[in-house]
């Protein structure tokens, strides 16, 4: 790889052990996958910083780095790291302690701790074209697919290297000729909401790992972002997706010509009414119809979900013994306290977490064993990350589950 | 006889050792012992052996990218092999590997990826990118 003399030092070692380690880990990568030069990123996002995930390892190693002088050249949010610092949950003491030593060891590096899975819903929305290094799986998906900004689907660690050189090597999602779409998906069948599009997301994930979908048939319906990133958050954890286009609605898909960038060949596969209900008999494994678990927002909920929570829970009650956590950050959860939908939601007994999320909180720790989410990325991880039997289906199910302690559909 | 092969630098760095071969990718996030270099992973065909101070190959990583950390703290703590070499290196392998600076290489010339079998000694320069292989009772 052509590195320029700044770059070498770096790798020499001559600018600290911090830069020097990430970019030997960015080289590498980079010559791996066949990069030529490094590109200038504009931000960064840091992922993998649940104590589940960094273990006592992970965090020793960020102390070290931070404690060497790490400092972030670009700006730097960091993903949700499975623990609200503003309440107890019940969380074993070991949990809270180092998941507060990883946020502070990644604050000292000048990070900020948004500890959110959507930083495109806090204000980081990189523009078409443009180059980044994000790791979290749906985030990935959202920035190529619907923002048309360009990443790879990078983990924690090559997305701190990133962050502390302010590089990337130019590979994969960077370059335009990889962005074309493999796959065709056309819809025939309506889709009504967040879970549909979730559902569509499970059938186009369990069968793509890493090809492109175009997906045709949702010009006409109005998808929204939220309805979009619900769809492309399950695609990410069933395969290894970085983009998909959604004819004239995606950035880079304005016609199918223009997604499949010039190829006529590509295989052909329908999501119709049956598909659609065979992809909800797959996220739901639970037979027990008393839910002592509902869990909405994941990925992080934006403000129209929360105040939909908010206008279903009006004036009810959760019921004893059901633990409704409704999962934000901490910026939209300001808003919705503002704005007054936070009252309404915890005067009926809910909670709205922030920094958490049900796949990495480990709700079955608290001794939950039933869940009702309108997640399909929660749904997918139930039963096999978090070892809950899990409902899935839309928001107002969802409430009226937590409200009757039950499943009646 | 020894073999002499060229591979593919990962991460640099000399060391040999005896090979422990495993068919199946690993998953170092909860898999791996970070003391003894135990193999722990439930339907791993190597639950229950060390790695430890051994020329550990295998095809990949799998498993969530908290692989990188959970390799990097086995190194650290002594359990670790003493270099990698992996059929084809994959990205949570190559963060943890340049983490805790195991030398590593992958893709083998000449099909010798397949021929390396468990017990046979090993000496891995990762820097110049050659492996020599002695075959089991060779030595």
């Amino acid at each position: 790889m052509y590195l320029n003399e700044e770059e070498k030092k770096m790798l020499n070692g001559e600018m600290g052990e911090p830069l020097r380690f990430a970019m030997e880990l960015l080289t590498t990568l980079g010559e791996v996958n066949g990069a030529e030069i490094m590109i200038p990123i504009k931000h960064a996002h840091i992922a993998g910083l649940s104590f589940k995930t960094h273990g006592v390892a992970g965090c020793e190693w960020a102390e070290r780095m931070a404690d060497l002088g790490a400092t972030v050249r670009v700006p730097t949010t960091f993903n949700v790291s499975g623990w609200d610092p503003t309440r107890d949950l019940g969380y074993p003491k070991k949990w809270t302690e180092y998941s507060k030593r990883i946020t502070s060891a990644y604050m000292r590096m000048g990070i900020h701790g948004i500890s959110s899975c959507v930083p495109y819903f806090v204000g980081y929305v990189p523009r078409l074209g443009e180059s980044v290094a994000w790791a979290e799986s749906s985030a990935v998906v959202y920035c190529n697919s619907i923002l048309g900004a360009r990443d790879n689907r990078e983990g924690g660690p090559s997305a701190l290297a990133a962050a502390l050189t302010g590089r990337t090597p130019e590979y994969g999602m960077h370059l335009t000729e990889n962005r074309r779409g493999d796959v065709l998906f056309k819809v025939t069948t309506p889709l009504k909401n967040i879970t549909d599009y979730g559902a569509l997301g499970h059938f186009i994930g369990k069968q793509i790992n890493t090809k492109i979908a175009v997906i045709d048939g949702l010009s006409d319906i109005n998808s929204r972002n939220d309805e979009l990133l619900s769809m492309g958050a399950c695609m990410a954890v069933l395969g290894a997706p970085t983009m998909f286009h959604v004819v004239g609605v995606t950035p880079e898909a304005p016609t199918l010509e223009a997604a499949f960038g010039g190829k006529t060949k590509y295989e052909v596969i329908e999501f119709g009414k049956k598909e659609l209900e065979d992809s909800y008999h797959a996220l739901t494994n639970a037979k027990n119809r008393y839910v002592d678990y509902v869990s909405i927002g994941c990925p992080h909920a934006n403000l129209d979900q929360i105040k939909e929570v908010a206008d279903l829970l009006d004036g009810k009650k959760v019921k004893d013994g059901v633990m409704f956590l409704v999962h934000t950050n901490m910026g939209i959860k300001e808003i919705a306290r503002q704005l007054g939908y936070l009252e309404t939601i915890e005067k009926a007994g809910a909670i709205v977490t922030q920094g958490f999320c049900s796949p990495l909180g480990d709700p079955e720790d608290f001794g939950l064993k039933v869940m009702a989410t309108n997640s399909a990325k929660t749904a997918f991880y139930g039963p096999h990350g978090n070892r809950m039997d899990t409902w899935f289906g839309s928001i107002d199910k969802c409430v009226e589950a937590a409200v009757t302690g039950y499943w009646s559909y | 006889m020894a073999k002499r092969v060229k591979a593919r630098k990962i991460v640099k760095g000399y060391a040999e050792g005896e090979a422990l071969v495993s068919q199946m990718a690993l998953g170092f996030n909860h898999g791996v012992d970070p003391k003894t270099g135990v193999i722990k992973e439930n339907d791993h065909v190597l639950q229950g052996v060390s790695m430890k101070g051994k020329v550990f190959v295998f095809p990949n990583g799998r498993g969530s990218t908290g692989g990188s950390y959970a390799l990097y703290r086995v190194v650290q703590e002594g359990g670790g092999p003493t270099a990698m070499i992996l059929k084809k290196a994959d990205p949570i392998v190559i963060a943890g590997a340049v983490m805790s600076q195991c030398p590593t290489v992958d893709m083998l010339e000449n099909g010798a990826y397949d021929e390396i079998k468990t017990g046979d000694y090993i000496k891995v320069d990762a820097t110049n990118g050659i492996v020599e292989i002695i075959k089991k009772g060779e030595r």
